[in-house]
């Protein structure tokens, strides 16, 4: 019975995500094709004349009816082709390939510092409720949530970067770094790990420490209270309470007990905040001219590139529905009560 | 446990000690690595292949992997001057050119350079069209044929005075190596690049990174460093913290003016300025297309009006902290024909009194309600305070009262002058010289589309292009200035310098700095 019904839920979570994706794709293409300008007056504006512009424009389709452009672009899309952005011809497949690395490095380095800023702060304002620590803690985990990304990133930049000069402020690596590092996987960390170069790897970490510690921060804001929420839940539970009648040290009470049932909420959350953690990479990467793929999201955004814009938008949009898709089976797995 | 503890942390400090002195060592720690010059921009990268991209960033790329038929500048030097062609010259009558090649010349490859490649080149730029491509500067061309393996002929479908000065731009005579391009296709900005220039492009990572090596068969002197990297930055704060900590080696492209006035207190790094070319103007509708969008530039009082109260000076020192020149003619200073129309006609400062009278002359009634335009980043955050200032003079002359409004570039340029009665551009010369500054803006068939259609001003610029030598050419370009500022469609006010920035150990700067505003890595030294 509870196979059936899990399998249910998945086939009908699945099919939910071809409607959620097209919604998406529709608005983003409507959107970029509403906003005034286009790509080609973009480039060529205040250099050639409108008649140029405008032949251009006809040789590739934008005065084509919109529904004629909608359907191109989703055929395209159906057949797996997200195509070529128009500014430098780049393949959007490319795109999330190369650029991608760079994201998934910073995100992945980010979640690690939000993980370990979110629990530490969390269990301990937990453990010691309505102390110093707790408010210390509860303060920080609001304004670090509250606080723009960037702002955190630009004081950061200034204090390690400048002030105190221990740490470079911008890029994934050094220039010669990158210059010379053979690429193999896009992700720099791993690719100077392939070479055995050390001294790129530090390099790389280097580089690595302030944008990814700011984005972890700003996100870690949001498991603090969460964890903490959770810890002075756990800690009232009768099985914490029995474990002290029986006369387990406190110390293996929090962090044994207490401290891993906590954990089992946090860990659903963790998936849902991917939305948070991909748009708060964008800003991070244009802090810290990260060459991931959000800045280069804003970047043909600012240059009406329809294709780069839309085909980077489907692949964030993927990412995430993927992501909440996992999260909601692992869920619906733990507890059958999460069914359809 | 004591002990068992003790043995852990000094296991633990050795291995802590190891890893220290692992990570210490430098990733790459050639001297070579050390002779590499690394360069910051704010310029994005289109498409590298020569046929495909019009823009800034591109053409610094392909000026160091590619070479034209002739050259302009460094320094003074900006007539058209041998490059792969040691000599170009008109058969008669300014539609047909005649080039001799230079001998012995050979692409990165190993391929040799003949007239094979020249006429390739210029009919694949043709063939693609590129939408982002420089084919409009060459629409002039009916066709390129060959006499033997060193002489190219250019033949024109107009009589063209200033072919050799197109032929020193980036439109179409980026001469590539024939066995390599697609003859109808772009070839990918990641594909390999073969050009005859002074560097081969190792590597370039889009957004990221271009790297250049020295070219072993480059036929010029060798370039004074073992190779270039140029790095691309969103914005212009972090490209100055970069060069601050030592990142990077230099950067010119482009800083804020408050970015450079900072810069020039560093201890660290020098500010240089040399010649610029590029300019800042107002356009204003005129005629019927003013009438149409409801501001009353239609009518020349006006304008002169504006132009009579125009506050250069203030936006040269208060906005651009002197980064910039006071300009009084579309024409650059500095180029040969140029003549301060402007100034002669209106004067060098601001002057209410003079405009007051010329709008009382012709019974225009005042203050006149009018919006400009500007766009606020395309042309550098200073663009809303370059505004405002020009916003304060005109309202506080009690003669206007001016609004400002603004829109992102790429809707902004997207319809100028049929939606913008008045409104800012800048332009930055295709070839330094007086001519690119005066026939995109003022002859029938302009950019604009601000009205602007002079019977008198067509002629002049079907005559400049059909002038049989220079000194008869420069004159028909100062009467085209001082005709342009009695009828004033446009109102010219700043022109900028070239600046770059470079740490003290980086030499050569100052050669390169001039009105082309190419970059020669290949002249700098570390």
């Amino acid at each position: 019975m509870t196979g059936t019904s899990l399998k249910t839920y998945a086939l009908t979570r699945l099919a939910l995500v071809v409607p959620m994706v097209l919604i998406l794709l529709t608005f983003v293409f409507l959107l970029m094709r509403v906003a005034p300008g286009n790509p080609i007056a973009a480039a060529l504006g205040g250099h050639v004349p409108p008649s140029v512009i405008q032949r251009i424009s006809h040789r590739l389709g934008y005065d084509k009816p919109i529904y004629t452009q909608y359907g191109d672009y989703l055929w395209g899309v159906l057949h797996g082709n997200l195509g070529r952005t128009i500014t430098d011809r780049r393949a959007v497949s490319s795109i999330i390939v190369e650029n991608g690395g760079a994201t998934l490095e910073l995100t992945v380095a980010a979640s690690f510092v939000a993980m370990v800023v979110g629990l530490v702060v969390g269990l301990l304002a937990g453990r010691f409720r309505d102390t110093w620590i707790d408010v210390s803690g509860r303060l920080f985990g609001i304004v670090a949530y509250a606080m723009p990304v960037f702002f955190l990133g630009f004081l950061a930049q200034l204090l390690f970067g400048i002030w105190l000069g221990w740490l470079p402020t911008s890029n994934q690596a050094s220039p010669i770094t990158q210059a010379f590092l053979p690429v193999h996987s896009h992700i720099l960390f791993i690719d100077a790990i392939w070479a055995h170069n050390w001294g790129a790897l530090w390099d790389v970490v280097k580089h690595l420490i302030l944008p990814a510690t700011t984005l972890g921060i700003v996100i870690g804001g949001v498991f603090i209270r969460l964890v903490r929420i959770n810890v002075i839940r756990s800690l009232k539970d009768d099985y914490v309470e029995a474990a002290r009648a029986r006369g387990i040290r406190e110390r293996s009470v929090v962090y044994r007990y207490a401290f891993r049932n906590a954990l089992v909420p946090v860990v659903t959350v963790v998936g849902l905040q991917l939305a948070l953690l991909l748009g708060g990479a964008i800003l991070t990467e244009e802090t810290f001219n990260w060459p991931g793929i959000g800045s280069t999201l804003v970047s043909y955004l600012a240059e009406r590139d329809y294709a780069g814009v839309q085909g980077i938008v489907v692949v964030f949009a993927l990412v995430v529905v993927v992501a909440s898709l996992l999260i909601d089976f692992v869920n619906a797995f733990i507890d059958p009560r999460i069914r359809y | 446990m004591r002990k068992g503890r003790v043995r852990w942390l000094f296991a633990g400090s050795v291995a802590a000690i190891a890893v220290a002195v692992a990570l210490s060592a430098s990733a790459y720690g050639s001297s070579k690595a050390g002779k590499i010059l690394v360069d910051g921009t704010t310029e994005t990268v289109t498409n590298i292949d020569p046929a495909g991209n019009y823009d800034y960033g591109t053409a610094t790329v392909d000026y160091l992997i590619f070479n034209r038929l002739l050259a302009a500048g460094p320094g003074k030097n900006l007539t058209p001057h041998p490059e792969l062609a040691t000599k170009c010259s008109s058969v008669g009558n300014l539609k047909t050119w005649a080039c001799t090649l230079r001998k012995g010349v050979k692409f990165s490859n190993g391929d040799s350079f003949t007239s094979t490649d020249v006429k390739f080149s210029f009919d694949r730029t043709i063939a693609i069209n590129d939408p982002s491509g420089i084919s409009s500067l060459i629409t002039n061309l009916a066709s390129t044929t060959t006499s033997g393996p060193y002489k190219v002929v250019f033949h024109l479908k107009h009589p063209q005075s200033t072919w050799l000065q197109v032929l020193t731009t980036t439109a179409g005579s980026m001469i590539v190596d024939h066995k390599v391009y697609p003859a109808n296709k772009l070839q990918s900005s990641t594909s390999p690049q073969v050009g005859t220039g002074p560097y081969i492009l190792k590597s370039y990572n889009p957004g990221q990174q271009a790297v250049f090596t020295v070219n072993p068969h480059y036929w010029g002197p060798k370039p004074k460093n073992a190779g270039v990297i140029i790095n691309y930055y969103k914005d212009s704060s972090t490209m100055k913290l970069a060069l601050t900590k030592g990142e990077i080696d230099m950067a010119y492209d482009q800083f804020s003016p408050t970015d450079l006035t900072s810069l020039k207190k560093s201890s660290s790094v020098k500010v240089y300025i040399g010649a610029g070319a590029g300019i800042r103007y107002l356009v204003m509708d005129v005629g019927k297309q003013a009438t149409k969008l409801g501001v009353p530039t239609g009518k020349l009082a006006v304008r002169q009006a504006i132009a009579y109260l125009m506050p250069r000076q203030t936006i040269a020192s208060r906005v651009y902290h002197g980064q910039v020149s006071p300009l009084y003619s579309m024409v650059a200073k500095g180029l040969p024909g140029h003549i301060d129309a402007f100034k002669t006609l209106y004067g060098a400062k601001p002057s209410v009194a003079k405009a007051r009278a010329v709008l009382k002359k012709a019974h225009v009634k005042t203050p006149l309600k009018f919006t400009i335009w500007y766009t606020p980043t395309h042309y550098g955050a200073a663009s809303a305070d370059e505004y405002a200032e020009i916003q304060r003079a005109l309202n506080a002359s009690k003669l206007f009262n001016v609004t400002l409004k603004s829109a992102e570039w790429a809707g902004y340029v997207n319809t100028l002058g049929t939606t913008k009665g008045v409104f800012q551009l800048g332009w930055f010369p295709d070839y330094v010289d007086g001519e690119d500054y005066i026939n995109p803006f003022y002859p029938k068939g302009q950019f604009l589309s601000n009205g602007y259609n002079s019977a008198k001003m067509n002629k002049l610029a079907l005559k400049e292009e059909g002038a049989k030598s220079t000194k008869a050419r420069l004159k028909i370009i100062k009467q085209e200035q001082m005709l342009a500022a009695k009828n004033v469609p446009l109102i010219p006010y700043w022109q900028n310098h070239m600046v770059a920035v470079a740490r003290k150990n980086v030499g050569g700067v100052t050669s390169t700095l001039d009105p082309t505003y190419i970059m020669r890595f290949w002249l700098l030294s570390k």
